[in-house]
């Protein structure tokens, strides 16, 4: 068990610097998910902490020990990787060892943890089988078995599940969930799938361009995104942003004006901004109203049916569509002309650098953002 | 039409097989006859005379020949293979200044002619002290063999996952243990078939052999086969060398034999992502 923390790490190649300084306290036993586009740093960073690269400067702990210069195997971690990476000419049972073997266990001890392993992840029966005559999940298991049985301080994860298909990503996704809660180890998982990282992490950590956008629970992110990058990143279908206009502030928060006339009033502290300030106004799918009339007007381009919910593109005469997400099926069709009304209550305000305005707490918080209470009550 | 073709495709593949395989077919069969028989043109076998295949081993010590070129193969193969390996490990997988030059300068190596190297060698081995010695054959013949299977072994190491190297570190392996229980298994196939060659070149080496060694009991088996003489000094033993031939060409289609199935089954092993 061991905490892991970054200070102020670096890391560049040749040149050109990935890694711009992070940040990061990574409590015992806990599960902490990076996210980011492809070419954000995510797996670099993780691969710093596995020892896999060199950090160019800063200090890595874990465990509270510096381990900047250490090598891999002796940092107490494992790494699941996203090829499997299993020894393909060894059977289930040696890709198991190898690790156990080199550090010079007992046959005894490594026979005893490899069967213990393989009973945990019900892959007994494939013991003595070459990775190339199992299957994508069993290889997966396979090297999630080959990590366990180092007993390892930190779990690393390099999109573990990402070549699995859809059916078995949800069923190791639990699987991996069960592992962190049966031994509280601390688990590190690098995905850029949303789902994964709301589900599993304790905390996320939003990277981007190979700095961190934001850290924290996966409500807190989705209720409070810190900025423009996380508010687009997280949730899917991605939040609307529409540029306008503030129009008034007050205690209540910031009025803005929208494209076509309407105002919406945000509760959002107004401090440091001016009216007539542009600014973008976000707000998720989910949360935009269909109505005959609304503070916008706008005619549907296209109806997405999934069945449990819909997808409804409304042109708004900006070059990308609003999307609203209605519950059941759509009663509308495409070319309808139809009114939307913004709650201003679900609304982001971000300033022109791309931070978002904080949110007010007023007594009656909108039941929308829990996360948000639980802070403000905290 | 399409008979035609078939049948033009077939004479093609006769005329090709007829090539090469006519000069090895005379070999036996002129080593079956002796005397004047051995100067009338004949393409079908007569009667087994066997006392050409006596007579080489009877007049030099062809036995010790044999074991000599033997040793030398095995040892450039193995050597080859060792050398081979860990420089392809440090090409493929380690980043250091000058990788590409100094893998241009193991090519251009290669591309000197024995001839011109000779003199240099002959220095070389002299100043070791490995004149007419085995070891002095297997230093010469690396540099023949060294060449092409760092490249072979380089482009082959190249293609291995990076993964499965990183997981092995996270293992706890060093690079070493990398290299010779993860690696090794893995290029068999690129092993055997660059192993193969090495053998083949080292085995049919002659000026380095012919140069570098005085006495008939060093000497390998090409060099040997040259420098054979009849009874008498104007006698040439066209039947005694055609034996030979046979004898020693044996050996290397058993080889091939053994080891295209290993070669086969290897690859195919391999193509599979594990």
């Amino acid at each position: 068990m061991a905490d892991v923390v970054l200070k102020n790490v670096r890391k560049s190649f040749g040149r050109a610097q990935v890694i711009h300084g992070v940040d990061l306290d990574i409590a015992d036993g806990e599960f902490v998910v990076f996210v980011g586009p492809s070419g954000c740093g995510k797996s670099t960073l993780l691969r710093l902490i596995a020892g896999l690269e060199d950090v160019t400067s800063g200090d890595l702990f874990i465990g509270g020990e510096r381990v900047n210069d250490r090598a891999p195997a002796k940092r107490g971690i494992a790494m699941v990787f996203q090829s499997y990476a299993l020894y393909p000419h060894m059977n289930v049972y040696d890709n198991m060892a190898f690790g156990l073997e080199l550090a010079k266990s007992s046959r005894s001890a490594i026979d005893a943890k490899v069967r213990e392993a393989a009973r945990m992840l019900q892959i007994e029966s494939l013991l003595d089988r070459k990775p190339r005559e199992l299957s994508g999940g069993q290889r997966q298991r396979v090297a999630i078995g080959r990590a366990i049985v180092r007993d390892p301080k930190v779990f690393l994860f390099d999109e573990p599940l990402s070549n699995l298909d859809a059916a078995l990503r949800v069923q190791t996704r639990i699987e991996i969930a069960k592992l962190h809660a049966d031994t509280r180890a601390t688990m590190i998982y690098v995905t850029h799938d949303q789902v994964e990282a709301m589900t599993l992490a304790d905390r996320i950590v939003v990277l981007n361009a190979g700095r961190v956008e934001q850290v924290g629970t996966p409500l807190e992110l989705y209720h409070r995104p810190a900025n423009l990058f996380v508010a687009g990143f997280l949730g899917s279908p991605q939040m609307n942003f529409i540029p306008c206009a503030v129009s008034r502030t007050d205690a209540d928060g910031v009025q803005v004006q929208l494209p076509n006339g309407g105002t919406v009033t945000v509760p959002v502290s107004p401090a440091g901004v001016r009216a007539g300030e542009t600014v973008t106004l976000g707000i998720r799918p989910d949360h935009v109203k269909v109505l005959d009339q609304g503070a916008l007007a706008g005619r549907i381009a296209l109806v997405e049916e999934l069945g449990e919910s819909h997808l409804l593109h409304v042109d708004i005469g900006r070059e990308r569509p609003l999307t609203v997400r209605e519950p059941g099926d759509s009663r509308h069709e495409a070319g309808q002309e139809i009114g939307l009304s913004l709650d201003g209550a679900f609304c982001h305000l971000f300033r022109e650098s791309g931070g978002a305005l904080p949110l007010l707490a007023p007594a009656g918080s909108p039941t929308g953002r829990p996360a948000a209470r639980a802070i403000n009550a905290a | 039409m399409k008979i035609l073709a078939r049948i033009g495709f077939w004479l093609l593949v006769a005329g090709i097989g007829l090539f090469s395989i006519f000069p090895f077919y005379y070999a036996v069969i002129s080593s079956f006859r002796s005397g004047n028989d051995l100067f009338s043109v004949a393409y079908l076998p007569e009667r087994l005379d066997l006392s050409n295949y006596v007579a080489v081993f009877e007049r030099q010590p062809f036995g010790t020949n044999i074991l000599n070129s033997i040793v030398v193969a095995a040892s450039v193969v193995a050597l080859s293979l060792a050398l081979g390996i860990t420089a392809a490990y440090a090409f493929g997988r380690i980043r250091f200044r000058g990788r590409s030059l100094l893998l241009m300068t193991i090519l251009a190596v290669s591309m000197f002619p024995q001839v011109a190297v000779l003199s240099g060698m002959f220095e070389l081995i002299r100043g070791f002290g490995l004149y007419n010695t085995l070891p002095g054959l297997i230093l010469a013949n690396l540099m023949l063999t060294l060449p092409f299977t760092v490249w072979v072994l380089t482009t082959f190491m190249r293609e291995l996952p990076k993964e499965i190297e990183e997981a092995a570190f996270v293992d706890g392996a060093t690079p070493w243990i990398v290299v010779r229980r993860v690696f090794l298994p893995l290029m068999m196939p690129a092993a055997v078939t660059t192993g193969l060659l090495a053998f083949i070149v080292s085995w049919n080496e002659f000026l380095f052999a012919l140069t570098f060694t005085l006495t008939n009991e060093r000497r390998t088996v090409p060099p040997a086969i040259a420098l054979m003489s009849g009874s008498t000094a104007y006698e040439l033993p066209w039947g005694t060398i055609m034996a030979a031939s046979v004898i020693v060409t044996l050996p290397i289609i058993a080889l091939v034999l053994v080891f295209q199935r290993k070669i086969v089954a290897g690859l195919t092993a391999g193509a599979v992502k594990g």
